[in-house]
């Protein structure tokens, strides 16, 4: 069943465009220029119930208007759109009621009190009965983990605790769809794989409906089945994100610490040369390749190796640039 | 209704989370009243009476209408709302089920319950340490109009201030309108000086806007003048509020849909 729906889904926003230095101050004070900028543009997309997709776009691409945009923040300027049958933007409560939102760096909580004060919150906002409440929290906490940390005061928590509160107060009404904005950005690696095999669990097990933005691969490929480009406001490609990566992520970065100065021997293979120290090289490679170079380098005893997929930006170029719209 | 005694709840607790700001709200207010009893000391030396006010009946006035005044912590609510349709954080208000209205009026209530509170535990110390023989109207029906007429003010004022954060929407910067707002709310109130020692003609425009009835009558009320004010206070007051909140509902509907929600 489908429980997204939009059709040439389109966001215009409009500007003040003000020129440098105190002259284009005064100007700007007798005479105003607008500018109009595309943020969505024509924009068609059906997310099924159950689903785990993932929204993928470098920085402005307009991944975060399309989430305000199914979740009622702001109002579209033109094109459909139906989210569980609902015209978000009249942000009716039984719509609200139905959904939850986690951005990475805003925060419901509140500092100066505990966990466990908002999401008694929490509770009444969302009309939840008290054994439900009970049921729905025992279940979160003990999933994440942190029965220790609901009497603490939210200010004293880190960042990776704090992100797993913020999944619980959003996730206490069992919602139906999650919109995830960079719910791991700040995370150390450990805090990162914690998150998403909670996130992982909550798909699986309660068949939630995720759409999570990030820039992080990692994120992108070990939850999302689908996967939505995004770039300048368009979307570029729609389907499978094992399939997307195959063929758009084609190099990987390898850097390897040596204990003693060395030199790199001839490859016999397409390889870019980043950085070159005696003691640090950093190579890009073709993925096919990446094994080659390895077994070349492991002989010279490196005493760290470290393999980096290609940053989010450049695949999104990639598939700009090859047109992914054929593919999807 | 549940949902918003939560928020008060929460905005409550918020207040005594420190320990520190607590103690120094009480010695800030009671540094006022020391300021003001030399003051109304020095201006009644050698006299017994000020336009028709006994030194008692004034510092009786000035304790009720500061109470009244420090009450209401209104205008929190429109420099809070401004910052965050500016900064992007009023989406937060927007994405849970609740009237956004209705969350940052029961917001104010935390915020009025908690200043009740040491307000009045510090303006009884300052009765008994001035020894101030305080005046208060005996007639049930008049402190009860007072009372009413006090919720009404306060509503009327987080009101005002949610209307006038909701600007924002459309103009982006609003600390002009604030300013004028301040400015006329703490001259129109009579919490700077007592509407009496005004020309009667301005008191008498001043009684056809809300801000009279607010402050400065329920504090006469109280110590028992103008009694025969009581009713057409509550019936300006109330229109005042149906008129306003129209309006807000108008503003709202009309404006929401500029709210881009940047920095998110």
């Amino acid at each position: 069943m489908e429980i997204i729906e939009t059709v040439g889904l389109t966001k215009n926003y409009r500007r003040f465009k003000k020129q440098a230095g105190i002259m284009g101050s005064l100007k700007g004070l007798i005479r105003r220029e607008y500018e109009e900028k595309q943020a969505v543009s024509n924009l068609d997309l059906t997310i099924r119930e159950g689903e785990f997709v993932g929204l993928i776009g470098p920085n402005g691409a307009g991944k975060t208007t399309l989430v305000k945009m199914l979740t009622g923040i702001i109002a579209p300027t033109c094109g459909t759109i139906s989210v569980l049958g609902y015209y978000p933007n009249d942000l009716e409560h039984e719509f609200k009621q139905q959904y939850a939102v986690v951005m990475g760096q805003k925060s419901q909580l509140f500092f100066e009190l505990t966990v466990e004060d908002t999401l008694r919150l929490f509770k009444e906002i969302y009309g939840l009965p008290e054994q439900e409440y009970q049921i729905s929290k025992d279940y979160f906490v003990n999933l994440f983990q942190v029965q220790e940390l609901m009497h603490v005061q939210v200010r004293t928590l880190s960042l990776g605790e704090r992100m797993k509160m913020e999944l619980i107060a959003a996730l206490l009404h069992n919602p139906k769809i999650i919109f995830l904005d960079e719910p791991t950005i700040g995370l150390d690696a450990v805090a990162s794989k914690q998150i998403r095999g909670f996130l992982a669990e909550i798909n699986e097990k309660k068949g939630t409906t995720i759409v999570l933005t990030s820039h992080y691969m990692e994120d992108i490929k070990a939850l999302c089945k689908r996967s939505i480009v995004i770039n300048h406001g368009y979307k570029i490609y729609d389907g499978d994100t094992e399939k997307l990566f195959e063929r758009f992520q084609k190099y990987k970065k390898i850097t390897f610490i040596f204990h003693e100065p060395t030199l790199l021997p001839g490859l016999a293979f397409d390889a870019r040369i980043m950085e070159q120290t005696p003691y640090k090289k950093v190579i890009v490679v073709p993925k096919e390749n990446a094994a080659e170079l390895l077994r070349a380098l492991m002989s010279l005893l490196p005493i760290d190796i470290t393999v980096e997929e290609e940053e989010i930006g450049t695949v999104v170029e990639r598939i700009y640039q090859e047109g992914g719209k054929g593919f999807a | 209704m549940r949902k918003y005694l939560e928020i008060v709840k929460i905005y409550i607790k918020t207040q005594i989370a420190w320990r520190g700001d607590f103690i120094i709200q009480i010695l800030f207010t009671l540094t006022k009243i020391v300021f003001a009893s030399l003051l109304w000391g020095t201006i009644f030396a050698g006299r017994d009476k000020v336009t028709g006010f006994t030194i008692n009946s004034m510092m009786s006035y000035y304790i009720i209408s500061s109470f009244l005044t420090q009450l209401d912590m209104s205008s929190k609510v429109s420099r809070e709302i401004s910052q965050r349709i500016r900064n992007g954080t009023f989406s937060k208000y927007m994405i849970i089920p609740i009237n956004i209205q209705g969350y940052f009026i029961a917001m104010e209530m935390g915020v009025v319950f908690f200043n009740l509170f040491i307000y009045f535990i510090t303006s009884v110390l300052w009765i008994f340490i001035f020894r101030i023989r305080f005046v208060f109207v005996s007639d049930p029906v008049v402190l009860a109009g007072a009372v009413i007429l006090i919720i009404l003010g306060l509503f009327f004022m987080a009101q005002l201030n949610y209307y006038l954060g909701l600007l924002t929407l459309k103009y982006e910067e609003i600390e002009t309108f604030l300013m004028i707002k301040d400015n006329l709310v703490a001259f129109v109130t009579g919490s700077i000086i007592p509407l009496t020692l005004l020309p009667e003609g301005i008191v008498l425009v001043m009684k056809a806007f809300p801000f009279y009835y607010v402050t400065y009558l329920p504090s006469m009320l109280f110590i028992g003048r103008i009694k025969g004010e009581l009713g057409m206070g509550l019936l300006v007051l109330s229109c005042w509020c149906v008129v306003l909140q129209a309006v807000i509902h108008a503003t709202w509907q009309n404006y929401r849909v500029k709210y881009d929600g940047v920095g998110i």
